[in-house]
């Protein structure tokens, strides 16, 4: 890779708050944006907890779409994006998407009436792409990726690859997840979804929360950066995949596959695990996960392990699906700004298996130069990016 | 964008489409250009498109497996395993390791989709009785390359892009950068789509569909939906001499721009765009993704009137029909005849608009 990449934009439209510094105080002072779900109506499921947004769908405008673009204008900070359209990109994670619409749409039929057709065919998952592109007048590639649970960390790690190659000048990439009834249903059935709050890495832990929201990074050259004197977050520095190849919903037990994608990541980003100081793990706080990413994670640092923060936003915002991997990378890289890491709230009695210091309760003021973000999927899919700290070099 | 790509090769091919599974029978109905279009069986939607009627996994995916699959992934879970035998690999018999680099890149429009509507239909009738977790697996888009990785041991990097029309160009894209930046050794593509009702319903309702024959270009009538996976692998040349394997084509150049607004002025001006930035390119052969549907069928005749000296395109869309691969069908067709320059074009809806250069081109691999 020829050119050095950095974070120059983020924005945040999150259950705790719409913007990204609202967000990250909130985290950093033990808030949580999990409360009773209101937005769907599934009366016959059990006690029904979620990270909800403080914003609704517009007619002709998914929710998706409504929070991924206030998160760009946030993360644009109001640079007006010049130069050749064509060297700038845009790549996402998709999850839910445009699937409320076709929910609405499959429940009218049933119901014998005619449905919004036209609105349903047009509510694809690259729709969000295209918004965000429109928005910045992007004639560049466009990328939607749909890797379930590990959505927009690999649209991130799409953004480092084209902007290290120098195919780009900048990129924005990120990703949105709105709450829907297929997903609650879906992990309701397979008994994944903890009635209460979730509490990662807890020898209790019950399963996970559903959440919704929108994280936009805007990712340009280090060059670029400073020729426009631009206010530069974090350096990203590579990442790696893998698949599990072991079962379609469950992680491979000991970790293996996510170790290769942690140990991919350290190659790509010319890393040694000694540097690694924070790990934004996915940390679902299913009873199958947490153990098996913190064997992961052992075995990818190896001794460094044992010195490492590790911190799980699903215990603030419940799991965002598609732009989980994103929320992720937030946290990494305003924990990276500020050098301090969020906690992972309810960890009050650690499981034995998850050994490391989850950051539990509260906020720890620490030495952070590097990070890595894990995100993992159904599939057996593995993501794990680095970012190193900004000290202006 | 231009992607650089100086020596990926195509090594494998395997194909499930409506005419039939495997190369020969796709070989064939390209040659003769006989439309695969008849009224659809109600298990799959109300009307006409191209079903997989023939499609058999007998013999390739064991029976257990069989069941837990959603439509898109047995398709590709075929075209996969034509694949690898084609490219004289065996990814599961390697012992040493090969899988963890290999890599899967699929595109798909409507992969998740089935299984959404199969999971959702009883869950809004009788509510949290009615829902199958043996089912919810299978919503996600990318379901197909866990159940690819399960299958043949591929433990590389793995993404599934659903950009629309263009999803398996997206795919093909990323899988050449895990190749050039050596992430990968051997990367397969797949682009998979199945038929469902509710996507026909949907279809039917926005008024998208050829209510009255077949698709053809220009008429602007509509489109049919079509079925279908297509697998390619791609690797280094020196790999695959490496391996003593000859390519079936070589991929000289990949090309993709996005239109700034929604106009078929913003979007033919990108397609045009894209195959422009492939460079002087004179091709012997040309594929395209009409589909009867004014909206990209206008986008591929302008760029024709453009290019008055190029041959005319063969639009395989009208033949296996819209959604069958999410436009792996092109990239197929392009491999069905033997040609020194095939140039692809690739028009969609939204998204960006993608070109391929294939150089090479074997049919016969002696």
């Amino acid at each position: 890779m020829n050119h050095r990449v950095v974070v120059t934009g983020l924005g945040i439209v999150s259950s705790l708050a719409l913007d990204r510094e609202g967000t990250w105080s909130a985290m950093l002072t033990g808030k949580d944006g999990l409360g009773p779900l209101t937005r769907l109506a599934l009366p016959l499921e059990p006690g029904q907890m979620a990270g909800q947004v403080a914003m609704d769908p517009a007619r002709h405008q998914t929710l998706c779409e409504r929070m991924a673009l206030r998160a760009l204008d946030e993360a644009l900070d109001g640079l007006q994006v010049t130069g050749d359209p064509s060297r700038i990109g845009v790549f996402q994670g998709a999850g839910t998407s445009g699937l409320p619409v076709a929910e609405a749409y499959l429940e009218e039929r049933l119901a014998g009436r005619r449905g919004r057709a036209v609105e349903t065919a047009f509510q694809s998952p690259s729709t969000v792409t295209d918004a965000l592109g429109r928005r910045l007048g992007a004639t560049g590639p466009r990328g939607t990726i749909m890797n379930a649970c590990s959505s927009s960390l690999l649209a991130l790690g799409q953004a480092w690859e084209h902007l290290a190659q120098g195919e780009l000048d900048l990129a924005v990439a990120g990703g949105a997840e709105s709450l829907c009834r297929t997903t609650y249903a879906g992990f309701s059935c397979l008994k994944a979804v903890d009635p209460q709050k979730c509490r990662p890495f807890s020898r209790d832990r019950a399963g996970l929360n559903l959440g919704e929201g929108a994280v936009q990074l805007v990712l340009e050259t280090l060059d670029g950066a400073k020729a426009r004197g631009a206010v530069i977050y974090s350096e990203v520095l590579g990442y790696g995949a893998s698949m599990d190849a072991h079962h379609p919903t469950a992680p491979h037990p000991e970790g293996e596959g996510a170790a290769r994608a942690m140990a991919m990541a350290l190659r790509t980003g010319h890393l040694d695990a000694s540097e690694v100081d924070l790990v934004s793990a996915h940390g679902t706080a299913t009873p199958a996960n947490d153990g098996a990413e913190c064997l992961a994670i052992r075995r990818a640092l190896g001794t460094a392990a044992a010195s490492v923060s590790v911190t799980s936003t699903k215990s603030q915002f419940g799991h965002t699906l598609g732009a989980a991997g994103a929320f992720g990378a937030a946290a990494a890289i305003l924990a990276l700004r500020d050098q301090v890491v969020s906690p992972t709230l309810r960890l009050e009695d650690p499981d034995p298996i998850c050994d490391l210091d989850c950051t539990p309760r509260e906020a720890k003021e620490r030495r952070i130069r590097t990070a890595l973000v894990n995100a993992f999927a159904f599939g057996g899919n593995n993501l794990s990016l680095a970012f190193r700290q900004w000290e202006g070099r | 964008m231009t992607l650089p790509v100086s020596d990926l090769a195509i090594t494998g091919l395997g194909l499930v489409l409506p005419c039939g599974d495997g190369i020969e029978p796709a070989r064939q109905n390209l040659a003769s250009g006989t439309p695969c279009f008849a009224e659809l069986p109600a298990s799959l939607g109300l009307g006409r498109g191209a079903a997989c009627a023939s499609f058999n996994p007998v013999g390739i995916i064991p029976p257990m497996q069989l069941r837990r699959l959603d439509r898109p992934s047995r398709f590709a879970w075929v075209a996969a395993h034509q694949a690898f035998e084609d490219a004289g690999l065996d990814p599961k018999g390697d012992a040493t390791g090969a899988g963890e680099r290999m890599a899967v890149a699929v595109g798909t429009l409507t992969g998740g989709s089935e299984a959404s509507e199969a999971f959702m239909r009883p869950y809004l009738q009788r509510g949290p009785e009615g829902a199958s977790p043996l089912v919810f697996p299978n919503c996600v888009a990318n379901a197909a390359s866990g159940h690819l990785a399960l299958a043949f041991g591929l433990k590389g990097p793995s993404a599934t892009f659903v950009d629309r029309e263009n999803a398996a160009f997206a795919a093909l894209e990323q899988a050449v950068r895990w190749l050039r930046a050596g992430l990968a050794d051997v990367a397969l593509v797949i682009g998979t789509d199945g038929l469902f009702p509710l996507l026909l319903d949907v279809c039917r309702g926005a008024r998208m569909l050829d209510r009255h024959t077949n698709p053809e270009m220009g008429s602007g009538r509509g489109f049919l939906p079509g079925e279908g996976a297509q697998a390619f692998l791609l690797e280094s040349r020196e790999h695959a001499a490496a391996r003593g394997v000859k390519p079936r084509a070589m991929l000289r150049g990949l090309a993709s721009q996005s239109s700034p607004g929604i106009t078929g002025d913003d979007r033919a001006r990108a397609l045009a765009g894209a195959a422009l930035a492939l460079g002087a390119v004179s091709p012997d052969r040309r594929i395209g993704g009409a589909n009867g549907l004014s909206r990209l069928d206008d986008m591929e005749a302008r760029l024709a009137a453009v290019h008055p000296d190029w041959p005319a395109a063969i639009h395989p869309k009208c033949l296996w029909g819209e959604f069958g691969g999410s436009g792996g069908q092109l990239l197929a067709a392009a491999l069905l005849e033997s040609a020194d320059r095939t140039l692809v074009t690739a028009p969609a809806s939204s998204g960006a608009q993608f070109a391929a250069l294939l150089e090479g081109v074997r049919l016969e691999r002696t």
